[in-house]
């Protein structure tokens, strides 16, 4: 460990909002009783909580923490994902080319057992948005279940590494790529694909889990019957009428209106429903497709089965900002207004944090988690944003300044993490405002369909990132840390009241879970955009493992934190010019323990 | 998948050609390799607008409608995909390997764009990009 520069001093540091409200006892039914510790499926359990009940590691010993293993995927690519670990074997998915490696835990030093290298094509490298990222895997049935970029699904065998089967789910040639984590539901496989600055037509699909076998196939826009919301089935809580993924569009806009799903999956077992986000509608210039265009930036509540489409609500209807509402759906039961209810929180790209009925769609709370100008407030009887019209964005608008947050979010991809011990929600933010200057885009296929630029700046304090602890039944912020940079790094809960998170210049810290009060942290050899998990190993302790390796939309405007291209003289983000002082390329995979 | 009518006139303006070129034979990257000292036998071609300041205009004008900025940057300055106004040419930067780079596309997904291109529009955007001068000194240290 080495100490901050004394200029770094005053990031970092707690912003205390209050006390931290006296906790009642976890939620019943929320989670395991028993915790296996082990870390099947990239959130850790169908809520999406990111919470385990391990206490090795807590509050008094953490200070202790060492690093006792590590491991480089020579890969440059932005790491973000995390690594599984089932049956004693970690299991990891690099960025592109997408190596899967499993390691045997039960063995001196952490031996390879097997390593699965697929042919994928280097076509996606140029079709994937913002980076060669990988969301990584989900386990189940004896196999190992991802995505390879260049839009296939594969299964591999846990006992021998060899493929189980591999599906094209994707057409690379349009715009789609397959950088997130499918889910696995009883017998499907859940995977949707990125493509929305591509103006490719959003989709989830349930996979036989056996064959691989595509079963089912959703569209987020079009027609009742290709968005499979049949009659008698589909019922949104705010919105009536047929037809609204496609009378919400102009003539056709939806056949290439984006709506992706390159972001995370969750499931109610009791209500056989996943919940999903989708990304932003295409093109960025609002003005090519008048209307609310549903389902873009929308939660989606779906029959894990069949597909069938339960409720949707919208976040941001009409969508002027590219504000993806792709975020985690963490499921949990709170007493909101005295009342005990089975919601969803949802820290959206939008600035707002939403806590919503999880069987109906109703919208129970929307308060900002960050500095937030383009709405005023969410009025919770129509469940729409009051907007602000001087914020509205579109050709004719010319450039449209100061909107906050950016296109990357109050939050982007990184996810949040549920403690059912503080009944606190630990969220990775941004602070970052925007200019929006949109022009009108053409759409060709295969190229991209966007027509905005978008210079970013510092939001209100300076610092660019904070990491919040959050209230989601009173809907309000409990505690923060600011840092120097957004933090794009998932959040880890433990029982042990520590939370986990990484920061952009390279530290993976762990902080007090009730009051923020930072505990411990090291240095990590490049900026952490991964998400911490913790896990019982093979020798009965308790372990935390993460990703270090910068990337992700921060490959787009680093510049000279690239490391492989010397062909590649960018100046760097002039928001962030002097990251590359404290990071560089490069993939490893770290785990601690006491 | 079927591609829109481009309609749009000043689009098709654009697109108007005055000699059609054939598809051009091979060529060679300065930075290749020769087995022997040997080139192997190739065509160059030749840009035939060439210090054209209407053809850099133009080309400018296809940059952005055929959505090249999309991923190459505002001014080709760089983005998802590589800078063009830095002078430093992966795939060489003569003419011919230009005009190939975007004719046949390149593997790590640049688009082929042969299709739907024809030559002189190819020529006119290598004509705006060879008009981007590079800066004369670039900083090696960003802070």
């Amino acid at each position: 460990m080495t100490e901050a520069p004394s200029h770094l001093l005053l990031l970092g540091t707690l912003v205390a909002l209050g006390a931290p409200r006296q906790r009642a006892a976890p939620p019943a039914n929320a989670s395991p009783a028993q915790d296996d510790g082990q870390w099947t499926i990239p959130a850790k359990d169908y809520a999406a909580t990111r919470y385990s009940a391990l206490t090795d590691i807590n509050a008094t010993n953490v200070k202790r923490l060492r690093a006792v293993w590590t491991f480089s995927s020579g890969v440059l690519g932005g790491h973000e994902g995390q690594p599984l670990v089932v049956n004693h074997t970690m299991y990891v998915v690099t960025p592109y080319p997408n190596v899967l490696y499993a390691f045997d835990l039960a063995q001196e030093g952490f031996p390879l057992k097997w390593k699965y290298r697929p042919y994928v094509n280097p076509a996606a490298i140029g079709i994937a948005c913002c980076d060669v990222i990988n969301r990584g895997a989900s386990y189940a049935d004896g196999k190992i279940v991802y995505n390879l970029l260049d839009g296939h699904t594969v299964a591999i065998d846990t006992a021998t590494g060899k493929e189980v089967w591999k599906t094209q789910v994707a057409e690379v040639r349009t715009g789609e790529t397959t950088p997130m984590a499918p889910l696995v539901v009883k017998d499907r496989v859940i995977v949707g694909a990125s493509g929305g600055e591509y103006g490719v037509r959003g989709w989830v699909k349930g996979l036989d889990l056996a064959t691989g076998r595509v079963v089912w196939t959703a569209y987020n826009a079009g027609p009742d019957d290709e968005v499979l919301a049949r009659p008698g089935t589909f019922r949104p809580f705010y919105d009536r009428g047929a037809d609204l993924g496609r009378t919400s569009w102009p003539e056709g806009g939806w056949k290439h209106g984006g709506a992706p799903v390159w972001g995370w999956l969750s499931y109610d077992p009791d209500l056989d429903l996943v919940y999903y986000g989708t990304g932003n509608p295409a093109p960025y210039n609002a003005e090519q497709r008048p209307g609310d265009n549903k389902w873009a930036t929308s939660v989606l509540a779906r029959r894990p089965a069949d597909g069938s489409l339960v409720w949707a609500y919208q976040f941001t209807p009409a969508d002027s900002w590219d504000y993806d509402a792709v975020q985690e759906m963490i499921l949990a039961d709170l007493t909101i207004k005295g009342r005990r209810r089975k919601v969803l929180v949802h820290f959206d790209k939008n600035g707002f944090a939403y806590t919503i009925d999880r069987a109906t769609g109703e919208v129970l709370l929307a308060e900002p988690y960050v500095f937030v100008n383009w709405a005023k407030r969410v009025d919770l009887m129509t469940g729409r944003p009051e907007v602000d019209p001087a914020k509205l964005t579109g050709a004719s608008r010319g450039t449209v300044k100061d909107i906050c947050p950016t296109l990357e979010g109050g939050k982007n991809q990184q996810p949040a993490a549920y403690s059912l011990r503080t009944g606190l929600f630990y969220v990775p933010t941004n602070n970052l405002c925007m200019d929006y200057a949109a022009v009108r885009a053409t759409y060709l296929v295969g190229t991209p369909f966007i027509g905005a630029s978008t210079p970013y700046k510092p939001g209100p304090g300076g610092s660019l990132g904070a990491f919040i602890a959050w209230d989601a039944a009173r809907g309000r912020k409990v505690w923060e840390i600011r840092e120097k940079y957004p933090v794009w790094s998932g959040a880890l809960a433990t029982a042990g009241d520590v939370v986990f998170y990484g920061t952009l210049d390279g530290w993976f810290k762990a902080v007090d879970a009730k009051s923020g009060v930072p505990l411990w942290k090291m240095k990590v050899g490049s900026g952490v955009v991964g998400n911490p998990i913790t896990f019982r190993g093979a020798d009965k302790r308790q372990y935390v493992a993460v990703y270090a390796g910068i990337g992700g939309d921060w490959f787009l405007l680093s510049g000279d934190v690239r490391s492989d291209d010397p062909a590649d003289v960018r100046p760097p983000a002039d928001f962030m010019p002097d990251i590359a002082r404290y990071t560089s390329q490069g993939g490893i995979v770290w785990l601690f323990a006491l | 998948m079927a591609l829109r009518p481009l309609t749009a006139a000043p689009l098709l303006a654009l697109l108007v050609t005055s000699a059609q070129e054939p598809v051009p034979p091979a060529v060679r990257y300065e930075q290749h390799v020769f087995a022997g000292g040997n080139p192997p036998p190739a065509g160059t071609l030749q840009n035939p607008f060439t210090g054209d300041r209407k053809a850099v205009a133009d080309g400018e004008k296809l940059f952005g409608l055929f959505n090249c900025d999309g991923c190459h940057g505002g001014g080709a300055v760089g983005f998802v995909g590589p800078s063009l106004a830095d002078g430093r040419w992966r795939y060489g930067g003569a003419d011919g390997e230009v005009f190939h780079s975007i004719y046949y596309g390149r593997p790590r997904g640049m688009p082929a764009f042969g299709g739907i291109l024809p030559p002189d529009a190819i020529w006119k955007l290598v004509t705006y990009l060879q008009s981007l001068e590079p800066k004369q000194d670039i900083s090696t240290v960003s802070w």
